[in-house]
C-alpha cells in the first residue's frame, strides 16, 4: 500500500478542502450582507463573483501543475493539501527541496520512507505557518494605521473641509501607486529578468505581455464605445486567455530559435550570459 | 433610505470589527487544520521526523519564509481589506492570484480600496477566487490528474500557455492601470527593469518591495510638483 496516496491522507485532504470552502463562503456571506446594507448593487457583487471565478481558473491550473511536479517524490495528496492552505507555487517547491536535501535525498527520489515523508510534511507546514500566527496580532493594527494615514474608512465623502479632501486624494494616489508597484515588479521581470525555474525574459515573454496589454486595452475600448457593461467584468480573463493562446500559437508557428529566444540565460557555470 | 445611510455612516466600524473578530477565529482554526495534517500522518504511521534533520531543514527555510511573511502581512494587508486579508493568507498564492483578483474587482467596480464598499468587493472577489482555486485543484487531482499532467507536460501543445501565465496575467491587469495612471507607472517600471539588468535573478517577491517604494516615492514627488491633476 502506497502511504503517499493512502486513505488517511485523502481524508486529511478532504478536511482541508472543506475547511477552505466553508471559510470562503462564510466571508462571502458576511460581505454580501454588508454590501446590501450599504447599497452596493447585487449585480455588481454577482459580477465580482463571476469574473473572479473565471479569472482564477488559469492560475489555478498552473498551481495544479505544481502539485503534479511535486507528485513524483511526494505523491499527489501532500502537495495538494499544502497548495490548498497558505501554499504558494514557489514556496512549497523550495520547502520540499530543502527538507529532502537535509535528508540527503532529492526531488528525484520516488521511494521516500514514511519517516522521510513526515519530515518533509512537518518542514513544509512549519515553514509556511507564520502568516497565520502574525495576522491575529498585526492585521487590525495595520488597517487602523493605514486608515489614519490615508483617511479611509468612510463610505461617503461628505466630510467637509479641503484638508480632508486632499488627504483622501493623496491616499487614493498612494494606493494606486502601491498597486502599480506590485505589477511593475512582474512587468519588469517579464521584460528583463532571468529565472532558474521558469521562463526568462525574451521574445515570448514580451510577446505574451504585450498581447495581454493590447487585448485588455482594445476590449476596454470596445466596452466603452458599444456600452457593453455586461462584458466589462470579463475583460481581464478574456485578455489573459487570449495572451495564453498567443503563446501557444507563436510556439507552433515560429521556429524555436525565434520563439525560445531569451535576452540572457544562466550558463552551465552559473553565470548569466547575454544571448547571440 | 436616509436612516439607512446614517446607520452606515455611524457604524462603519462594526462591520470591520466583526471581520477582524472572525478573521482571528478562522486564522487560529486554520493553524489547527494546518498542523493536523503532519500530526495525524505521524500518529497514524507512528513515525515522527528525526528532529535534528527536521531542524536542519527548517532552519534553512524559516529565515526566508518567516521574514517574507512579516513583509507580506505588512504589504498586502492594506490592499486586501480585513476580510480579504484573513482569507488570502489562509489559502495562499497571494501575489499570483488573490491580489490581482481583488485589484481587478476593485478597478472594475470603481470603489476605493480603503472605503467600506471596496472592503466588501475585495472580500467577495477573494472568496470567489479561493473557492474556484480549491475546487480546480481538487477536481484536477482527483479526476484529471493524468490528463492535466499531459496538458501541462513540457511536450504538450498547450504547455506554453501555462509557462507564460504570469506575463499574461499581469499584462492584462496592468494595461488599464498603466493607461489610467501612466505618470505614476513609468518610474517604478523603469526602476524594476534597471534593477533586473544588474541583478537578473532577483526573486520577484524581493523586487515587489523595490518597485512599491519606487512607485510610492515617485507618486509623492509628482504630487508635490502638482503633476497629478486627476
Amino acid at each position: 500500500m502506497d502511504f503517499k496516496n493512502s486513505g488517511v491522507l485523502y481524508a486529511l485532504a478532504a478536511m482541508v478542502v472543506l475547511f477552505v470552502i466553508v471559510q470562503s463562503f462564510f466571508f462571502m456571506y458576511k460581505a454580501w450582507k454588508r454590501g446590501k446594507e450599504i447599497g452596493i448593487p447585487s449585480a455588481t457583487m454577482k459580477q465580482t463573483v463571476l469574473s473572479s471565478a473565471l479569472f482564477s481558473i488559469a492560475p489555478a491550473i498552473s498551481i495544479l501543475a505544481t502539485v503534479l511536479a511535486l507528485a513524483s517524490a511526494l505523491g499527489y495528496v501532500l502537495p495538494w493539501i499544502r497548495l490548498s492552505v497558505i501554499g504558494n507555487l514557489a514556496y512549497e517547491t523550495v520547502a520540499a527541496e530543502a527538507a529532502l536535501e537535509a535528508l540527503g535525498t532529492s526531488m528525484a527520489n520516488t521511494n521516500l520512507s514514511t519517516m522521510e515523508f513526515s519530515t518533509v510534511a512537518w518542514a513544509m507546514t512549519v515553514g509556511s505557518c507564520f502568516p497565520l500566527i502574525l495576522l491575529p496580532f498585526l492585521c487590525k493594527r495595520v488597517h487602523k494605521m493605514m486608515n489614519k494615514v490615508l483617511g479611509g474608512g468612510e463610505s461617503t465623502d461628505e466630510k467637509a473641509g479641503e484638508k480632508a479632501n486632499s488627504k483622501q486624494k493623496l491616499g487614493d494616489i498612494l494606493g494606486a501607486a502601491a498597486f502599480i508597484g506590485i505589477m511593475a515588479a512582474f512587468i519588469a521581470r517579464s521584460v528583463m529578468g532571468v529565472q532558474k525555474d521558469g521562463p526568462s525574459a525574451g521574445f515570448m515573454m514580451l510577446a505574451v505581455l504585450l498581447s495581454a496589454m493590447i487585448f485588455t486595452v482594445s476590449l476596454d475600448l470596445l466596452c466603452k464605445k458599444k456600452h457593453l457593461t455586461k462584458l466589462e467584468p470579463f475583460v481581464l480573463p478574456i485578455a489573459m486567455f487570449g495572451a495564453m493562446g498567443i503563446a501557444v500559437l507563436l510556439t507552433q508557428v515560429l521556429s524555436p530559435e525565434v520563439s525560445q529566444f531569451v535576452w540572457r540565460s544562466i550558463a552551465e557555470n552559473g553565470q548569466i550570459v547575454w544571448s547571440r | 433610505m436616509k436612516r439607512k445611510q446614517n446607520d452606515a455612516m455611524q457604524h462603519p466600524r462594526t462591520y470591520i470589527d466583526t471581520m477582524h473578530f472572525w478573521g482571528k477565529v478562522w486564522s487560529v482554526t486554520a493553524l489547527c487544520v494546518l498542523f493536523a495534517v503532519p500530526l495525524v500522518f505521524s500518529l497514524y504511521y507512528h513515525v515522527f521526523p528525526k528532529w535534528d534533520i527536521f531542524l536542519k531543514a527548517v532552519l534553512k527555510i524559516i529565515p526566508i519564509y518567516w521574514g517574507t511573511a512579516i513583509v507580506e502581512v505588512l504589504t498586502y494587508t492594506p490592499m486586501l481589506g480585513a476580510g480579504g486579508t484573513y482569507l488570502s493568507f489562509v489559502t495562499g498564492n497571494i501575489t499570483n492570484l488573490k491580489l490581482p483578483c481583488a485589484l481587478n474587482a476593485l478597478d472594475r467596480s470603481g470603489y476605493r480600496a480603503s472605503a467600506e464598499e471596496g472592503e466588501v468587493i475585495s472580500t467577495i472577489a477573494i472568496a470567489s477566487s479561493s473557492i474556484t482555486t480549491t475546487l480546480v485543484i481538487a477536481v484536477g487531482v482527483l479526476a484529471f490528474g493524468p490528463s492535466i499532467a499531459k496538458i501541462t507536460a513540457p511536450d504538450s501543445v498547450l504547455a506554453p500557455a501555462f509557462t507564460y501565465v504570469i506575463p499574461a496575467l499581469f499584462g492584462a491587469l496592468g494595461a488599464s492601470y498603466f493607461l489610467k495612471h501612466w505618470r505614476i507607472s513609468i518610474f517604478p517600471i523603469a526602476v524594476g527593469i534597471l534593477v533586473y539588468v544588474f541583478s537578473p535573478t532577483m526573486p520577484v517577491g524581493t523586487m515587489i518591495f523595490v518597485t512599491i517604494v519606487a512607485a510610492v516615492l515617485g507618486a509623492l514627488a509628482l504630487y508635490k510638483m502638482n503633476l497629478l491633476k486627476d
